[in-house]
C-alpha cells in the first residue's frame, strides 16, 4: 500500500476573465503528512476545489509549488500531468461520475486499463476494490441498478483500483443523505487508517470534517487555521 | 490504452433514435450505391470484352449501331478486298457477312414482349465467334428454317426451347425450328438468336446487312485494314471489336459516374447526420469525459473512442445496406438492358462484385472516421475542470 506526503509553497492560482484578475489562491503554504486524512473547508470561493484540482495535476499553478511524494508538478507538461495522475491519484467526485453504460465492475476496471496487466490479475483487483467497499455482491449492476450511496462506494472502488498514493474526494457526500453519508464516510476513514491512504476531502459539512484526522480551513486563497480532531481510530472504537 | 468496445458499443444505444436515423442514412447510401454498382457490374459483364483486336466490325457511315447500319452486297463484297485478311485452313476469307433483325417475343415471367436480336450468320461466323459454343442440340442447316438461341434468350423468352417453333419474319409467319442452345461466355449475344443468314434475310425481307466482321492475319494488320475501309475504295466504317466492345462498355461507365457523383452527394448529407449525432454525444457526456481525462486517459484515447464509436454505427450500417442490396440483386434475377447498338434487349445478372463490397465498406468508414473526427476532436479537449464542475 502507497501513500505520499504533500508539500505545498507559496502556491498562486489567478483566474482570468474579460481580461480581469480573478485571485484564488494567494500564496498558500501547507504541508500535509503521507497517511494523513484532511478535510479542507471554507467559504465558497475560497479555493478548496481549486487546491483540489492543483494537487491533483487537474490545473497548473500560476505561481508557487505543489510536490506530492517525489513529484514536483510544476515542472511536469499536460501528458506528464495525465500518467502521472493515473499511478499516483485517486479521485472521488461529488457526483460519482460514472459510466452509466458499464457495470460497477467495469468502471471500476476503467484506470486500470491504462496499465499494462494480464486481464486475469485486472479482474481480480477490481473484485477487491469492490469487495473492500462492500459491492463484491453487485459487481454486474449497472450504476442505474444501484443507489446513490451503492454508486459512491463503486467510484470509490474506482480511486483506489490502482492503490494511489493520495486520495483527493471532492465533496463526496455533498449527494447523499445522512445515513449513507457516514457510511461513506467511515469507508474513507478505513482507507485511511487501514489502507495508510493519503485523503484530502473538500467538505462543507462539519460532521463530514469531523471523520478527518485535520480540517485546514481557508479564506480568501489562505490559510484561515487548521484544528486537529481527537476522533478515535475505527479500530479502537470498535 | 484505448477504452473497451463494450464502451462504444453500449453508448450507441443510449441515444437510440439519433443512432438509429444515422444508422438507416448510412444504410441507405450503402444499398443503393451497391444497388448501383451491381446494375453497372452486371451490365459490364453481360457487355464484357470478348473482342479479339484482330476482328474489325463494319458498319454504315454513320451508324453508330447494327440497328441503324445498312450495306448492300456489292459493299460487302468490297470489305473483302481490305488488306490483311485471314484465311481459315479451308482457305475460306474470314470475313462474316451478318443481318441484325428484330423480332418480338413474350416474356416468360409475363411482363410483357422483348425485342430479340434475331442475327442471321454463315459458316463462318462460328470461326470468327470463337466465343460462341453450342451446348445442347445441333448447328442449324444452311437454308433451313432453323435457329439456335443464346442461353439468356431461352431463359427468358418463351418459344425457345429445344424443338419449339418460334415464328418470325417480318410478318411473323415464318415458322422457325430451334434446334441447338448455345452460349457465348456470358456475353451480350447469348441474349440473341442465331440463323441461317440467307433464310433469315429472306423471312425478313432485307436485301442490306446490318455489318461484316473481318479478322486481319495479325492485330498489327488492323489499323491498316480499318484505314483501307474507311477509305474511298470502300468508304464504311470500320472499328476493331476491342475498340467496338469498348464503346458499348461505356454507357457502364457513365452508370458508374452518375453514381459516384450521386454517391457524393449523400455521402456528404450522411458525415452531417454522423457528425450530428456524435456531437449530440459528445456534448451529452462531456461529465463522463472529463472523469476519464481526470483517472488519466489520454486526448489519443477520447478521439479514438469517439471515432471507433462513429465507425461502429456506420459499420454496422453498411452491414445492413449490403444484406439489402443482396436481397434486392436475388430478388431482381434478370435484368432488361436495352442495348442501343441493335435496339433490342440484352439480359443481365445485377453482380455484387468485391469490389462493390469493397467500395462499400471504404464509403461507410470514410464516412465514419470524417463524420466522427470533428466530434472526437472536441470531447478531447473538453475542459476537464469546467465539465466537472457543471455537475
Amino acid at each position: 500500500m502507497s501513500s505520499a506526503d504533500i508539500e505545498i509553497k507559496k502556491l498562486k492560482k489567478v483566474y482570468y476573465k474579460d481580461k480581469m484578475e480573478i485571485p484564488v489562491l494567494a500564496g498558500l503554504d501547507l504541508s500535509i503528512s503521507a497517511g494523513e486524512f484532511v478535510a479542507l473547508m471554507g467559504p465558497s470561493g475560497s479555493g478548496k476545489s481549486t487546491l483540489l484540482h492543483l494537487i491533483g495535476g487537474l490545473d497548473t499553478a500560476t505561481a508557487g509549488s505543489v510536490r506530492v511524494g517525489e513529484s514536483l508538478l510544476e515542472t511536469m507538461s499536460e501528458a506528464q500531468l495525465t500518467s502521472w495522475r493515473s499511478r499516483h491519484v485517486g479521485f472521488i467526485f461529488q457526483m460519482y461520475h460514472l459510466v452509466p453504460v458499464l457495470t460497477a465492475a467495469q468502471n471500476v476496471e476503467l484506470p486500470l486499463l491504462l496499465f499494462k496487466m494480464k486481464s486475469s490479475e485486472r479482474k481480480e483487483r477490481v473484485k477487491t476494490a469492490l469487495t473492500i467497499v462492500g459491492l463484491g455482491d453487485r459487481m454486474d449492476h449497472r450504476p442505474n441498478q444501484l443507489s446513490g450511496g451503492q454508486e459512491q462506494r463503486v467510484a470509490i472502488a474506482r480511486a483506489i483500483v490502482t492503490d494511489p498514493d493520495v486520495i483527493l474526494a471532492d465533496e463526496p457526500t455533498g449527494d447523499l443523505d445522512a445515513k449513507t453519508s457516514e457510511e461513506i464516510l467511515n469507508l474513507l476513514n478505513l482507507l485511511n487508517e487501514e489502507f495508510g491512504k493519503t485523503i484530502l476531502m473538500v467538505t462543507h459539512d462539519p460532521k463530514a470534517a469531523a471523520h478527518a484526522k485535520k480540517t485546514v480551513h481557508l479564506e480568501k486563497g489562505q490559510l484561515e487555521r487548521e484544528e486537529f480532531s481527537n476522533r478515535q481510530p475505527m479500530a479502537a472504537a470498535r | 490504452m484505448a477504452l473497451p468496445l463494450s464502451y462504444n458499443w453500449r453508448n450507441l444505444f443510449v441515444r437510440k433514435l439519433s443512432t438509429s436515423l444515422t444508422f438507416s442514412v448510412v444504410s441507405i447510401i450503402v444499398a443503393v450505391l451497391s444497388i448501383l454498382l451491381s446494375f453497372a457490374a452486371g451490365i459490364n459483364d453481360s457487355l464484357r470484352s470478348t473482342g479479339n483486336p484482330a476482328n474489325i466490325i463494319v458498319l454504315r457511315t454513320g451508324a453508330t449501331a447494327e440497328s441503324t447500319s445498312l450495306i448492300k452486297p456489292d459493299e460487302a463484297n468490297r470489305v473483302l478486298q481490305a488488306p490483311g485478311i485471314a484465311q481459315d485452313d479451308k482457305g475460306r476469307t474470314l470475313a462474316s457477312q451478318e443481318l441484325c433483325a428484330q423480332t418480338t417475343l413474350p416474356r416468360k415471367d409475363g411482363r410483357g414482349i422483348a425485342n430479340v436480336c434475331v442475327r442471321g450468320v454463315d459458316e463462318i461466323a462460328f470461326t470468327i465467334h470463337k466465343e460462341v459454343r453450342l451446348i445442347e442440340g445441333r448447328l442449324f442447316n444452311v437454308g433451313q428454317m432453323e435457329v439456335i438461341v443464346g442461353k439468356a434468350a431461352q431463359e427468358r423468352y418463351k418459344h425457345l426451347a429445344l424443338g419449339e417453333i418460334v415464328p418470325m419474319g417480318r410478318s411473323g409467319d415464318r415458322a422457325y425450328k430451334v434446334v441447338g442452345v448455345f452460349e457465348a461466355d456470358g456475353s451480350a449475344v447469348e441474349s440473341e438468336i442465331w440463323g441461317p443468314r440467307t433464310s433469315i434475310m429472306d423471312s425478313f425481307r432485307r436485301t442490306f446487312l446490318s455489318s461484316v466482321i473481318v479478322q486481319v492475319k495479325d492485330a498489327g494488320l488492323a489499323r491498316e485494314a480499318i484505314d483501307y475501309l474507311q477509305g474511298p475504295a470502300v468508304r464504311l466504317k470500320a472499328k476493331s471489336e476491342t475498340e467496338y466492345y469498348e464503346d458499348l462498355t461505356s454507357k457502364t461507365r457513365e452508370i458508374v459516374v452518375l453514381t459516384s457523383v450521386l454517391i457524393t452527394l449523400m455521402g456528404i448529407g450522411a458525415v452531417f447526420a454522423v457528425a450530428n449525432t456524435m456531437y449530440a454525444a459528445v456534448d451529452s457526456r462531456r461529465r463522463e469525459i472529463a472523469m476519464l481525462r481526470t483517472i488519466g486517459f489520454v486526448r489519443r484515447s477520447i478521439i479514438t473512442a469517439f471515432v471507433l464509436e462513429s465507425l461502429l454505427i456506420c459499420m454496422s450500417a453498411c452491414v445492413c445496406g449490403l444484406i439489402i442490396a443482396a436481397l434486392v440483386s436475388s430478388m431482381i434475377s434478370k435484368q432488361d438492358f436495352l442495348s442501343d447498338t441493335t435496339w433490342t434487349v440484352l439480359a443481365y445478372d445485377l453482380k455484387m462484385t468485391p469490389w462493390t463490397i469493397g467500395t462499400a465498406l471504404a464509403l461507410a468508414a470514410a464516412v465514419g472516421v470524417i463524420g466522427g473526427l470533428a466530434p472526437a476532436v472536441r470531447a478531447s479537449r473538453t475542459k476537464v475542470i469546467e465539465a466537472l464542475r457543471k455537475a
